[in-house]
């Protein structure tokens, strides 16, 4: 930040003298404020997670969800300015509503994260707006078994040709994560906020490329989440969080396609081995020591 | 040129006399009819017929869809559930059925902003923690305001509805709602046809309200199934193949390809010539 | 009131509902049908306004993206204007989402288009096309805009006089010579019959090869010459 004062980083259409933005630079530093966010692409679906860092014990407990669903098929969470994902994720269930609207069928997540990227982008362009204070993950499951068309009515043939190709592989759990400055990529796991580094790091532990083969199931990657979020937590342990998580599987798996909260015992479950992992590796730390 | 659209490129006055306005609408000093949009049914289903029972209601709706007098579709279901707990029952225009549908469609994709588990019941200690899913009551109340808009606007969506499901109360429901934005409730209702030939044999079944709480699922379904039967023999716009679903506690039991089974036509060896023939 | 029918005064009054009721109209046999490995359409080749032929080698048939095709009946203009909006909503499907567009979606656009206009417009399509996902699909938009997804599906004036033929005749998981000649006798039989459909029968076969045309002449007893040249 070199060129703090040097009145560049006061206008978002501005580049300083180095080609930077910095109004998006500043951006960047509220999202790493944020409670940790992530998101993991497993074999047969997408878990997101995130730590509600709880501000005021005057808040109900459970209540006040974050992670939002946009479509049937597709979640968002978000690290950073509240407000902004607020906005981000209202932006995002319009697109996929149109989208709806157009083409009578979900919104594949390529095209959900291309449109939130050019609309993010587009905020650090003028100067009467400031850029997007959130880094945005979205998860959600492209449908491998047939859709047909909302509203359609009818079945087509029995058997051969006709909207039943066998053995075509289409679809499938998608993750992406869109920065201020709308940069976006597709990962196999996805970390923002405070927490990211540790998160990563933990992250790339696991094994998540489809093409190495023994992807992770969706329910190890719930446990993972859990485990991964209390990790990123350690360097904030002062503070209280509220771990929320959601998932979305195939049409075939447990829920059945859709975006939602994981069930309340299975996320228990998943904080209990979380919290005891955590216990194992102090215990092994002192031992260290000792 | 100028902005009066009627004028561009005409042929100048004094050469080829006044221009004449008459396919303008009155407003523009024309002689046209207003503008209209009320439409005619094109590909239609026909009757749908519902009955409730002590603790649930069962709804039935034959699978063609018309075109005119020809049986143009015979696998349209016609019944839609919606949010496991409530089913729509369509009569009429298919294409506004279908636009009905997609409105349904967007209706749960938003509801599910809120709630998200997936099962409304699913909550902490406290009772729920979603907000709990719409009711068929709930429902019913949406559609009826949307047709009434409709055909206040002269532009009806030309259906007959029955919504049927549970209320706040988990009591069971059922009600109507058609084009012209009539609301209609009764512990059995029938729609088209089925309003003239199931009805009467329905409300023997059950005469009033304390009848349908008395009444168990069996004797209910088959009832329906009864009624869709004389349907099949008296109403030249129905087929013997239909749809029939049960919604109660439970959820919904919906079931797409039915039969009908034992029918009666054997009498007909009976029947012969027109009055006075024997042989 | 009910002057607009008349000439004006003026000897060039335009008058939108006489253009409208005088309008070309696709009298029409067209049909689509599922097979093994992708769809066929097919359909006469007769336009008529009134009694009188306009076109008597019409192509009904119109692509409207690469494999996916349609067969227009109904007034003339309006399929395909339609027709033509369709094609620019599919390209551009085809260039920003860097895939090709389903029949799928052919459909949806299709029925919107029918279906918010329906006062408007006369049109009724057959919608058929092969995609890598889902292989062929038929679908069928009938006059007020619903949609209907078929195992096969006929269409037009000439179309009620083949009911019974197709049903009789229609087996599923056909191959691609089956499928022509059921295709072929179905549309014989409807220019025999209807008055208004008629002239040479037009063919495109949709599969993972693409799409290939066939043409069947009356005057060779609609024997060929088929995918060759005359």
């Amino acid at each position: 930040m070199t060129s703090i004062g040097t009145g560049y980083d006061l206008s978002n259409s501005v580049f300083s003298p180095d080609g930077r933005n910095f109004q998006v630079e500043y951006a960047v530093k509220a999202v790493e404020n944020g409670g940790t966010a992530i998101g993991i692409r497993c074999k047969d679906g997408v878990v997101l997670a995130l730590e509600k860092l709880v501000t005021s014990k005057l808040l109900k407990k459970d209540a006040n969800k974050r992670i939002a669903t946009v479509d049937r098929n597709a979640g968002v969470v978000h690290s950073g300015l509240l407000p902004d994902g607020r906005h981000f994720v209202s932006r995002a269930r319009d697109e996929a509503s149109s989208w709806r609207g157009t083409y009578k069928a979900p919104i594949p997540g390529s095209a959900l994260a291309n449109r939130m990227g050019a609309y993010v982008q587009a905020y650090t362009l003028y100067n009467s707006v400031r850029p997007f204070g959130i880094t945005a993950i979205i998860g959600g499951y492209d449908a491998e078994t047939e859709l047909s068309v909302d509203g359609a009515v009818g079945n087509g043939p029995k058997v051969g040709a006709g909207g039943k190709t066998q053995g075509v592989k289409e679809g499938g759990p998608f993750l992406y994560m869109v920065e201020p400055s709308g940069l976006y990529w597709g990962y196999y796991g996805a970390a923002t906020g405070k927490g990211r580094q540790a998160a990563k790091a933990e992250l790339e532990k696991l094994k998540l490329d489809p093409k190495e083969g023994n992807c992770i199931s969706l329910e190890e990657g719930v446990k993972e989440a859990a485990r991964i979020i209390y990790v990123a937590h350690e360097d904030s342990k002062d503070k209280e969080f509220e771990l929320e998580m959601t998932w979305i599987s195939s049409m075939s798996g447990p829920t059945k396609g859709r975006h939602e909260e994981v069930p309340k015992a299975l996320r228990e479950e998943a904080e209990r081995l979380a919290k005891k992992s955590m216990e194992g590796e102090e215990e092994e730390e002192e031992k260290m020591e000792g | 040129m100028n902005h009066f659209p009627e004028a561009w490129g005409r042929p100048r006055d004094e050469i080829y006399g006044a221009y004449n306005p008459t396919y303008l609408p009155s407003s523009l000093g024309g002689a046209h009819q207003p503008t209209t949009r009320t439409q005619s049914p094109i590909v239609t289903g026909t009757s749908v017929l519902a009955l409730k029972f002590s603790t649930g209601v069962v709804i039935a709706a034959d699978n063609l869809a018309s075109y005119g007098s020809l049986a143009r579709f015979t696998d349209v279901h016609r019944l839609k559930p919606f949010n496991k707990r409530a089913v729509v029952g369509f009569g009429g225009d298919v294409s506004d059925m279908q636009y009905l549908d997609r409105l349904l469609n967007s209706l749960d994709v938003e509801e599910n902003y809120t709630s998200s588990t997936g099962d409304s019941k699913q909550g902490g200690e406290e009772g729920l923690v979603d907000a709990p899913l719409m009711s068929a009551k709930n429902l019913h109340t949406y559609l009826a305001k949307v047709m009434y808009k409709r055909r206040t606007d002269f532009n009806p969506l030309w259906n007959a509805l029955l919504i049927v499901g549970l209320d706040d109360q988990s009591q069971p429901f059922l009600a109507s709602a058609d084009l012209l934005g009539t609301t209609f409730s009764a512990p059995s209702l029938a729609t088209g046809f089925g309003a003239h030939l199931a009805q009467p044999i329905l409300r023997r079944v059950v005469p009033n309200e304390a009848a349908s709480r008395e009444l168990s699922r069996e004797k209910a379904v088959e009832a329906i199934k009864e009624c869709m039967k004389v349907l099949f023999y008296r109403d030249a716009r129905s087929m013997n193949e239909y749809s029939i679903a049960v919604v109660d506690e439970n959820g919904v039991e919906l079931s797409e390809n039915e039969k009908l089974e034992n029918q009666s036509w054997a009498f007909a060896d009976r029947i012969k010539g027109y009055g006075t023939q024997v042989v | 009131m009910q002057q607009t029918g008349m000439l004006g005064e003026d000897g060039i009054h335009i008058d939108m509902n006489h253009l409208k009721s005088g309008e070309v109209n696709l009298g029409t046999s067209i049909m689509a049908i599922n097979f093994k490995d992708g769809v066929i359409l097919g359909a006469d080749s007769r336009t008529t306004t009134g009694a009188y032929i306009a076109n008597r080698v019409t192509d009904k048939l119109t692509q409207v993206h690469d494999t996916i095709w349609c067969c227009r009946s109904g007034s003339a203009a309006d399929t395909q204007a339609v027709a033509d909006i369709v094609q620019y909503h599919l390209g551009m499907y085809g260039v920003t989402n860097d895939e090709p567009p389903t029949t799928q979606t052919a459909a949806a656009l299709f029925q919107e288009l029918c279906y918010e206009n329906k006062d408007s417009l006369s049109a009724g399509i057959i919608i058929a096309g092969w995609d890598h996902r889902h292989g062929g699909q038929v679908y069928a938009i009938p006059l007020g805009g619903s949609l209907h997804k078929q195992a096969y599906s006929i269409g037009g004036s000439g179309s009620t006089y083949i009911y019974g033929y197709c049903d009789a005749n229609w087996r599923e998981g056909m191959s691609e010579q089956e499928g022509i000649a059921f295709v072929k006798g179905a549309l014989q039989e409807a220019i025999k019959w209807d008055g208004s459909s008629g002239g040479v029968i037009r063919m495109v076969v949709l599969t993972a090869k693409g799409a290939v045309r066939h043409l069947y002449l009356p005057d060779r007893n609609y024997e060929g010459p088929g995918t060759d040249k005359p």
